[in-house]
């Protein structure tokens, strides 16, 4: 037995022991044991980050004489890696207060136990697929057990699940054309085959592979335009349920394209496949996807008053660089990309576990309904500014580094717009983000939430621990550099050779212990500055100046709604709703075809039916 | 290793005395402008020490006293990363893309200072000075992308080198250096986008409910801001500096353009501040990127 059929098996019995006993709180603590075991046999597997030989299972099958085959290479160990982390947090942070409460508030604790189970078992067979058809399979697989997460929520969540549903189903068809098609060329389902024919087949078969399984793996990333489903989907599970799609479950889609479109048709042939009467290649066509994905979702985020929504959005935008990253293809813009999966995992499960904890103990998370809970609960505020940070790429969390690899990788290759794309969305970031804690953490505590307190540690030992991994590879982003540089070379990307510290180079590299090392020394000295000054007096909130008014309790005078009124007025009528516009415009024109189908099969006469068959048959046959 | 320690507590030190001159400097062009006298050679630094002395010092919370902390202690850091005659700090570990994320680091930490107030004021100010973020840094990172395309390298050392021996990179961008120009009114929140500092009504900005050491400190973070922004323009066009003279007297002329202009302006609201600066230095930072790319 290897390491990844044990894998399966933990995690399988993970899913077995939820399904059978997870309707009980008191299961929480030994099913998070369970996630652990399997965090420590994909952790077991580190070798494969350091360029050993992939792992196989032992678990073969031969269908219709196609062969189908798993292994653990080093691409898959990253995103299993992470996939673990994610699951093993967010199993933690359900297990213990949080699950009794969503048990005494009527939810299905065992249905959502057992959807977070069959995550990750999923996932781990999408991740281990040695071919198309195993692909495929597990493709399905995953698709359906994020449904049965999402759906665990009941209610809105039931809507956004069928609209996932839905498009998921596209995506698959897409994935499902290009294996036939692939089949078709090859006569084999085997990776090998399609890669050894990629450099003869003609511009038109690769523009169709090309196109299905970017499109098709793209939905699930929630590429533009097909984003729509991703944020309502998420934002609507359960609390952990986000934290652990947020952090993982949409990069499935990223791995899926990397597997195909970089490991088996080559990044080569992408970057000579030529788009007509344009002056790109497809992966800029990709980069230029990306970008768009990156601007317009982040810009969606920072309309939203749901804080659970603009954590969403932002993820949707965030797939936007890893992807502008790949796309690039050169050994800075590739690390960076991968290595954002890495860090967008840690401090999105962060940041949804902290809003999650807010309404655990507020029972909202509506962005105007709240404020002034620093006060209460100092440590949730904490990690929620650490992941904001991470999430906005700002110094020094690991988030700055992964986007600063992927902007000196755009001056690199002159490509000054995509830069300013990239920018434009860490700026529409920044804003949003602070919105967000602002309106949750600054300003005006409410009366009713005076007596808040702090979540139990069940809940904040989790969040601390992403919060501290948030923190320690933005010091020493070497660490996941070293894996994200095997990922490189299986996928014949030019190779990153970091430091510990990311980058040397004599025209501007980057050595984050340094960087990181003096700005906490500049907030030394900052404080000893402001330390020098008189002692302060700490005063009540409604001490405050308020224009000659008394301020006092029973009036709301946080400034919350329409954060940015001068901003929103001058770009608020961009907003003008296309991609709904372009996906009610598909679904009337689907319902149209269908309601005239309908109406065909209904009215007309069978004697016509006959003729019809008739004239048909005798043409086939004298023809 | 003595030396480059040496290098990291200079660097800081050098910045905030300047800084504090910078300060005088653009009260006297206001003064001028408005036919008065102006305040004596001292008067910045008085003002410091006055606020950090007074008696009576109000805190909102730990988080506003952190934020000033952050926010002055971002500065300090920062101005290690750019290289000045004869020290360079640890400019060659992080470039100027690392900087440019670097001095958002003060801007949040005043915004988490001034959201602490609980003062609706005070977050309709920091709303304002995060617009004006998203405004003026759209223009900048053109410039930033410009030059170094033109200079083939993100390193602020190598950078100067360049300019050393093949002469400024005012000459080889101007357009870049008029965009860079008209953001840095943005960046220094002078006349006409002063709408978020609001300096004349303190009751409306973020500073509301900023007294004592509070703003104390945010003169401190001013002062490390006008340096910066002054030695930053020179290391990008201006060929940084062969000694501490020319350095000086480029940053300090530099610095002054936007003050001269500021004073001749009223205020923008939030709106036309963004209309301004993604119009006229977005096009011409464009413009420019084209003709240093396609040349």
């Amino acid at each position: 037995m290897t390491l990844l059929d044990g894998l399966w098996l933990v995690s399988a019995l993970t899913a077995l022991g939820a399904g059978l006993f997870g309707r009980s709180p008191a299961t929480g603590p030994w099913l998070t044991v369970l996630y652990g075991v399997q965090f420590l046999l994909v952790a077991l597997m580190g070798s494969l980050a350091y360029g050993a030989a992939p792992v196989p299972a032992s678990v073969t099958f031969d269908i219709l004489g196609q062969a189908l085959s798993w292994r653990f290479t080093s691409l898959s160990w990253f995103f299993a890696l992470i996939t673990a982390g994610a699951s093993l947090t967010a199993a933690w942070f359900m297990g213990g207060a949080w699950a009794r409460a969503y048990e005494q508030r009527g939810g299905d604790l065992r249905l959502l136990q057992l959807a977070l189970a069959l995550n990750p078992v999923t996932m781990y067979v999408l991740l281990a697929s040695g071919d198309f058809l195993s692909l495929f399979v597990g493709w399905e697989l995953v698709s359906w057990a994020s449904f049965l997460l999402m759906l665990s929520a009941g209610g809105v969540g039931v809507r956004w699940a069928m609209r996932y549903l839905v498009y998921a189903i596209g995506g698959a068809m897409a994935v499902m054309g290009a294996m036939v098609q692939a089949y078709a060329v090859t006569g084999s389902f085997a990776f090998g085959a399609l890669a050894a024919a990629a450099p003869n087949l003609s511009a038109g078969a690769l523009w169709s592979l090309v196109i299905l399984l970017a499109g098709g793996f793209g939905v699930k990333m929630g590429l533009l335009p097909f984003h729509l489903w991703q944020a309502g989907a998420y934002a609507e599970t359960p609390g952990p349920g986000s934290a652990f799609l947020g952090a993982i479950s949409s990069r499935m889609g990223l791995f899926a394209m990397l597997l195909t479109l970089w490991g088996v048709l080559g990044f080569a042939v992408l970057q000579g496949l030529h788009v007509p009467w344009t002056p790109l290649e497809a992966n800029e066509l990709l980069a230029w996807v990306a970008a768009f994905t990156l601007v317009f979702p982040t810009f969606t985020a920072l309309r939203q008053n749901d804080a659970r929504w603009l954590l969403a959005w932002h993820g949707i935008g965030q797939g936007g660089y890893m992807l502008m990253g790949v796309a690039m293809g050169d050994a800075l813009a590739s690390a960076g990309g991968l290595m954002h999966v890495f860090n967008h995992a840690t401090y999105q499960a962060a940041l949804f576990m902290a809003v999650t904890a807010v309404v655990y103990r507020t029972g909202t998370a509506d962005l105007n309904k709240l404020g002034g809970l620093v006060t209460r609960m100092p440590l949730s505020f904490l990690v929620l500014l650490v992941g904001i940070i991470g999430l906005a790429g700002l110094p020094p969390m690991n988030g700055f580094v992964s986007k600063w690899l992927i902007y000196r990788a755009l001056i690199d290759e002159g490509q000054p717009l995509l830069f300013v794309a990239a920018v434009v969305g860490t700026l529409g970031t920044i804003v949003s983000v602070y919105k967000l804690l602002h309106n949750i953490f600054l300003g005006q505590l409410r009366v009713e939430h005076e007596t808040v307190r702090e979540v139990p540690w069940s809940m904040l030992s989790p969040m601390l621990v992403l919060s501290v991994v948030v923190f320690v590879t933005g010091l020493a982003p070497g660490l996941v550099l070293d894996w994200v540089a095997s990922a490189q070379r299986e996928l014949g990307l030019p190779v990153l050779v970091p430091t510990l510290g990311g980058v040397a180079r004599p025209d501007g590299g980057l050595d984050m212990l340094w960087v990181v090392g003096l700005l906490f020394a500049g907030f030394g000295v900052g404080a000893l500055i402001f330390l020098a000054g008189g002692r302060a007096r700490t005063v009540h909130q409604l001490d405050n100046y308020a224009g000659g008014h008394f301020l006092s309790a029973d009036v709301r005078y946080h400034y919350s709604d329409n954060f940015y009124a001068g901003l929103m007025h001058k770009i608020g009528t961009w907003y003008r709703g296309s991609f709904r516009w372009l996906q009610d415009a598909v679904v009337a024109a689907t319902d149209f075809l269908a309601q005239g189908a309908v109406g065909i099969y209904r009215s007309i006469q069978p004697t016509a039916w006959l003729l019809g068959v008739a004239v048909l048959a005798l043409w086939w046959v004298t023809a | 290793m003595m030396e480059s320690i040496l290098e990291l507590i200079l660097m800081p030190a050098v910045a905030f005395v300047v800084g504090l001159v910078m300060l005088l400097m653009m009260r006297k062009i206001a003064a001028k402008i408005q036919r008065r006298v102006g305040p004596p050679f001292f008067q910045p630094l008085y003002d410091v020490m006055k606020l950090f002395g007074k008696q009576t010092q109000i805190s909102h919370g730990l988080i506003h006293d952190v934020g000033i902390i952050v926010a002055v202690g971002g500065y300090i850091a920062a101005e290690t990363l750019i290289p000045v005659p004869g020290m360079n700090g640890i400019a060659e570990r992080a470039d100027v893309i690392a900087l440019i994320y670097f001095l958002m680091v003060p801007s949040l930490g005043m915004a988490l200072s001034a959201g602490q107030c609980a003062n609706p004021n005070a977050s309709i100010g920091i709303s304002r000075a995060l617009t004006a973020m998203l405004a003026y840094d759209i223009p900048f990172v053109i410039v930033i992308f410009g030059m170094a395309w033109v200079y083939g390298t993100t390193n602020l050392v190598e950078m100067v080198a360049y300019q050393q021996a093949h002469g400024w990179g005012l000459t080889e961008a101007p357009l870049l250096a008029l965009a860079g120009l008209f953001a840095l009114q943005g960046m220094l929140g002078k006349q006409p986008f002063e709408i978020y500092v609001a300096p004349a009504e303190i009751a409306t900005g973020p500073m509301v409910e900023m007294s004592g050491k509070y703003l104390g400190s945010l003169i401190v973070m001013q002062c490390f801001s006008l340096y910066t922004a002054g030695i930053l323009y020179t290391t990008l066009f201006l060929g940084g500096g062969v000694t501490w003279i020319d350095f000086l007297l480029k940053a300090f002329a530099v610095v002054a353009i936007p003050m001269t202009i500021a004073f001749q302006f009223p205020r923008y609201r939030a709106e036309q501040m963004l209309a301004s600066l993604w119009k006229w230095p977005v096009l011409a930072g464009l413009l420019g990127l084209a003709v240093v790319m396609l040349t």
